[in-house]
């Protein structure tokens, strides 16, 4: 996969709250969950999701439980919080607007200066 | 937090962190064999799937470590891994596991035996609630600028300042003649006066019955109370609490005891542990100066003023008030307070005064025993460096695995912590035995009978003091090896032993180091060694005196309020009544004994006949004020002419006896017997000499003679004597019939400090040097062991810096013996210049210790032939041990990893 863009640091976070926020996941499937989501273009180094995990669950973001996967194992599912839906509304929005300011500056054209 | 709880505290944190590492672990594990699931699916075997669902995920062990890391809280479980695997590598190395732990011990608990020194004299803070807001009230003058007040200026400052909650007064500690009975011989006890309101003000409840009232306090001589001494009472009451309202006889009156002060108050004063309190208004019983009226006299300046604070009050304010107060005194009474101001002054301005030596003294000391803690991190972060070194390959893989550099790093200061907390432990324990040791001192330096101590002790504040610093010195030692040997290129780690080549520049800091520890410990050592010598040499030559079978004590009838022809008729039943008891062989009478604590007065006198230099009124040396009996009883021969006599008296032309120093000083080649001397000056009383006595050590038994004069009691008459007996048995058989004598006497006269004189000679005289000999030598050895340790280590670490050379040179052919003299050289080298340094310093201070307190004379060569080769064969011996294990090198384990 060679068009696959490195993570920008932080947006591991960013982007772990959103993929669980469509339902309750573990750790495999969250990671499944985000290469489908961004169309496989985002290259993740599988081990590097949990120090992120275990992060965002003392952070009080996430909650973990464990369960039965599709493929009957047994495996640890996490869900947002209260405080992680909060968390993932601003962070989209921040997310957001950084993006849509540096598009402008990079696409910004010399007579518009 | 009891012990029992944390423990299980800790505990569960530690079982807890299992269960959290178990279920990390299945979680892991989980994740892998969903991938491998997904992999299998593909068509790809199970085995092969999930080797490959490994591969993908990355360092497992990498990120199970970050994982809990963003876990949080790991502290006490890293901790608790580094702490056991620093004790397992520390245990691979137990000479020099050992060699550290000892070299920071001594540092350790020098700084914090001279702490609890410090602690004493200058930081514990007065046994009283609320101890920062006792202040002291001194006056000033332009000689002293903490002086006492008189009673009368006492009531004023009590009555006329507004800045405190209350102000006391009290005298010194005196010595007070006790009996428990009227029928029991007095001894000497130390009783303080207090104002009434005492221990009112200082916020301590007596802890049976109660304190002074204020009333009590008021009339002179009308209120014999004493409150009593916690020590006191437990020792001389049995802790009886029916002692109060009993009687007890204080320098012959009755007093009624009303209260006992509680334990954790033994008394306001660093060394006086008062054995009770009585009210100033009973005065005239401990008063000794009959001159003075204590309750009229602005100038009978006996009390120490001290008050509390308000709590509003600022020290500032307190500080205006008593200045104007000075002032309305100065104008009010011209004569007996010309140019006198006053002050207020903290505990801490009252402990640190610039007249008083001792905590200066022992300042120095602290500041000693940190230099030698300094020197001992230095020490050993040089031979933890040379260990770091030699652990290069082991860290480097240690980082390539994916160790984080700040993990390593916190690794290694664990390392140094745990050598630290040892070396800490240690070093409490030496501490422990330095104040143990200080505490000997009491019965040794303070021969008295009144309550004085030494109170060092090592209380937590000291203990706390000590831990920190074990932790600072941790720091000290361990980082900058820990920084350096972390800081490595990971290949070259690995494949080499030789990575980088520290500047001349940290290496020149090390030499010196050595150079002086070489230098500095052989100048100890030369000291105390010449110290011994010369002492012994003092000794054997003797103090010209007979010092067994002597029975001494003291008297002072002022106590006991006898005028001066009163004591003067005493002092004559008694050594009357003496010389015919049975087993007395003699009896002098002296004002001071020979090698005592107290000093001799000065005597100034002008030389009948001889021309002053003309800018000088006279001359001036020591004296003595002795009986008839003292020369025959001390054994002191009379060289020339006569020693006194019974028909010398009061009456009589006035006579003294010199020593031969004062006889050969003043007239040389003549006779001195027959001259004459004024006293004082050239028209002052005439004194015909009689006597030439031989010279005998007076003060010190380091003394060079000196110029002595003695004159007859008859004819300088005297209250505070020593009575000396003589007697050809034990001389403690003759206290009984000593004190049935002074009781005969008069009943309520207390005996000071009654000893065998052989006894308190050799505390007093000999061991009081002995210990300054044993301080110097034991820094000597301190100094020696240190400049091992840091020798040692240089060479160490220059071994395995240069292994790798060393290897080269081995496989072109150098021998072992070569390899040796290679790394030996430096030693030596290094030893040399030190012993070169040391010998010049060792030969300055024997000049000086002779100049000052001995008469050896000339080098003693023994000294420097037993010390300077010691210390050579010990510090070469330290740059063999790693120059040998240089020379054990196989090249081919040199070189291997080129």
């Amino acid at each position: 996969m060679p068009d696959q863009a490195q993570l920008l640091p932080g947006t591991l976070d960013l982007l772990i709250l959103r993929a669980v926020s469509l339902g309750a996941l573990h750790g495999y499937g969250i990671l499944l969950r985000i290469q489908q989501i961004s169309g496989g273009a985002l290259l993740i180094e599988q081990g590097a999701l949990y120090p992120g995990l275990f992060r965002l669950v003392r952070q009080g973001l996430l909650k973990p439980s464990w369960g039965t996967s599709e493929n009957n194992r047994r495996a640890k599912f996490y869900e947002l919080t209260v405080a992680g839906r909060k968390r993932l509304r601003e962070e989209t929005d921040t997310w957001n607007r950084l993006a849509t300011a540096i598009a402008s500056a990079l696409g910004a054209q010399p007579e518009e200066v | 937090m009891s012990l029992f709880s944390s423990v299980r505290s800790l505990a569960s944190t530690f079982f807890q962190r299992t269960r959290v590492n178990r279920e990390m672990d299945d979680e892991l594990r989980s994740h892998l064999q969903h991938r491998a699931d997904d992999l299998q699916r593909a068509g790809i075997s199970r085995a092969e799937a999930e080797r490959r669902a490994r591969l993908e995920f990355g360092g497992f062990e990498r990120f199970k470590e970050e994982a809990r890391e963003a876990l949080g809280g790991r502290f006490i479980e890293t901790l608790f891994q580094d702490f056991r695997f620093s004790l397992r590598s520390l245990r691979r190395t137990p000479g020099l596991t050992a060699f550290v732990v000892i070299t920071l011990a001594l540092g350790i608990g020098m700084v914090s035996g001279t702490f609890s020194m410090v602690d004493a004299l200058i930081f514990r803070p007065y046994p009283v609630p609320h101890p920062s807001g006792i202040v002291t009230l001194v006056g000033t003058t332009h000689d002293s600028s903490f002086d006492d007040f008189s009673y009368r200026e006492y009531l004023d400052l009590r009555d006329k300042t507004q800045s405190y909650d209350g102000v006391i007064a009290n005298s010194e500690m005196k010595a007070v003649g006790f009996s428990s009975a009227t029928a029991n011989t007095p001894r000497v006890t130390g009783g303080m006066m207090v104002s009434g309101n005492y221990l009112h003000v200082l916020g301590v409840e007596p802890q049976l019955e109660r304190g002074f009232r204020m009333e009590e306090d008021q009339v002179p001589g009308r209120d014999a109370v004493v409150v009593l001494g916690p020590e006191f009472w437990r020792r001389e009451f049995g802790g009886d609490p029916l002692v109060v309202g009993r009687h007890v006889r204080l320098n012959g009156v009755d007093f009624t005891v009303i209260g006992v002060a509680p334990e954790r108050f033994p008394g306001m004063y660093i060394f006086d542990h008062p054995d009770f309190y009585i009210p100033l208004a009973m005065a005239p019983v401990f008063s000794t100066d009959l001159q003075k009226n204590f309750f009229e006299d602005r100038d009978d300046r006996e009390l120490r003023v001290s008050a509390r604070l308000k709590p509003g009050a600022t020290l500032q304010q307190a500080q205006n008030e008593i200045a104007v107060l000075a002032k309305n005194f100065e104008s009010a009474y011209p004569k007996a307070n010309h140019g006198r101001s006053a002050a207020v002054h903290t505990q801490f301005e009252m402990r640190t005064r610039a007249d008083d030596s001792n905590w200066k003294f022992i300042v120095i000391f602290v500041g000693l025993a940190l230099a030698v803690l300094l020197v001992a991190c230095t020490n050993v972060a040089g031979l933890l460096l040379s260990r770091a070194r030699a652990r290069k390959r082991e860290i480097a893989i240690r980082l390539s695995i994916g160790a984080g550099r700040f993990r390593l790093i916190r690794l290694l200061l664990t390392e140094s912590l745990v050598l630290a907390t040892l070396g800490g432990l240690g070093g409490v324990a030496i501490g422990y035995a330095l104040v143990e040791w200080f505490q000997t001192f009491n019965q040794i330096v303070l021969m008295t009978d009144l309550p004085e101590v030494i109170p060092f002790q090592m209380d937590t504040r000291v203990l706390l003091a000590t831990l920190s610093l074990s932790i600072l010195s941790a720091l000290i030692c361990g980082l900058a090896p820990a920084l350096q040997s972390t800081r490595v290129d990971l290949s070259n780690g690995i494949k080499s032993a030789e990575v980088d080549v520290p500047g001349p520049k940290r290496m020149w800091g090390r030499n010196v180091l050595v150079v002086a520890q070489v230098s500095i410990s052989l100048m100890l050592l030369t000291a105390a060694f010449l110290m011994v010598r010369g002492f012994q040499h003092d000794l054997m030559n003797g103090t010209n005196f007979q010092k067994d079978h002597l029975l001494m004590t003291t008297f002072d009838p002022r106590l006991v309020q006898h005028n001066p022809a009163q004591t003067q008729q005493f002092y004559k039943l008694l050594t009357e009544r003496l010389r015919d008891t049975p087993g007395v062989e003699s009896v002098a009478l002296t004002q001071n004994i020979p090698l005592g604590a107290d000093h001799f007065d000065g005597v100034a006198f002008v030389p009948d006949g001889m021309e002053l230099p003309h800018d000088r009124e006279n001359f001036s040396c020591t004296m003595d004020t002795v009986d008839e009996g003292y020369f025959n009883t001390f054994a002191i021969p009379i060289l020339r002419g006569r020693g006194f006599l019974e028909s010398d008296t009061a009456e009589t032309p006035r006579v003294a006896v010199v020593n031969e120093q004062f006889a050969k000083h003043y007239w040389p080649g003549q006779d001195a017997v027959g001259q004459h001397l004024h006293l004082d000056s050239r028209e002052g009383t005439l004194v015909e000499i009689v006597g030439v006595a031989q010279a005998i050590k007076n003060q010190n038994a380091t003394d060079f003679p000196m110029d002595f004069l003695y004159m007859p009691l008859a004819q300088h008459p005297l209250a505070r004597m020593t009575l000396i007996v003589r007697t050809s048995d034990d001389p403690l058989q003759l206290v009984q019939p000593l004190k049935n004598v002074v009781r005969s006497l008069d009943p309520n006269l207390p005996m000071l400090d009654t000893r065998a004189y052989a006894e308190y000679y050799r505390n007093q005289a000999v061991e009081g040097p002995r210990i300054a000999m044993k301080i110097v030598g034991a820094m000597g050895l301190v100094g020696l062991l240190m400049a091992v340790a840091g020798l040692y280590g240089l060479i160490a670490y220059n071994v395995s810096r240069r292994t790798h050379e060393i290897g080269i040179r081995m496989a072109l052919g150098a021998g072992r013996s070569e390899v040796l003299r290679l790394v030996m050289g430096k030693g030596l080298v290094l030893v040399g210049i030190g012993t070169a340094l040391g010998l010049a310093m060792g030969f300055a201070v024997e000049r000086l210790m002779n100049a000052m307190l001995f008469d050896a004379g000339g080098v003693d060569a023994l000294a420097y032939a037993v010390v300077v080769p010691t210390l050579f064969v010990v510090t070469m011996l330290a740059a063999y041990i790693p120059a040998r294990r240089a020379s054990r090198i196989a090249p081919t384990e040199a070189l291997r990893y080129e």
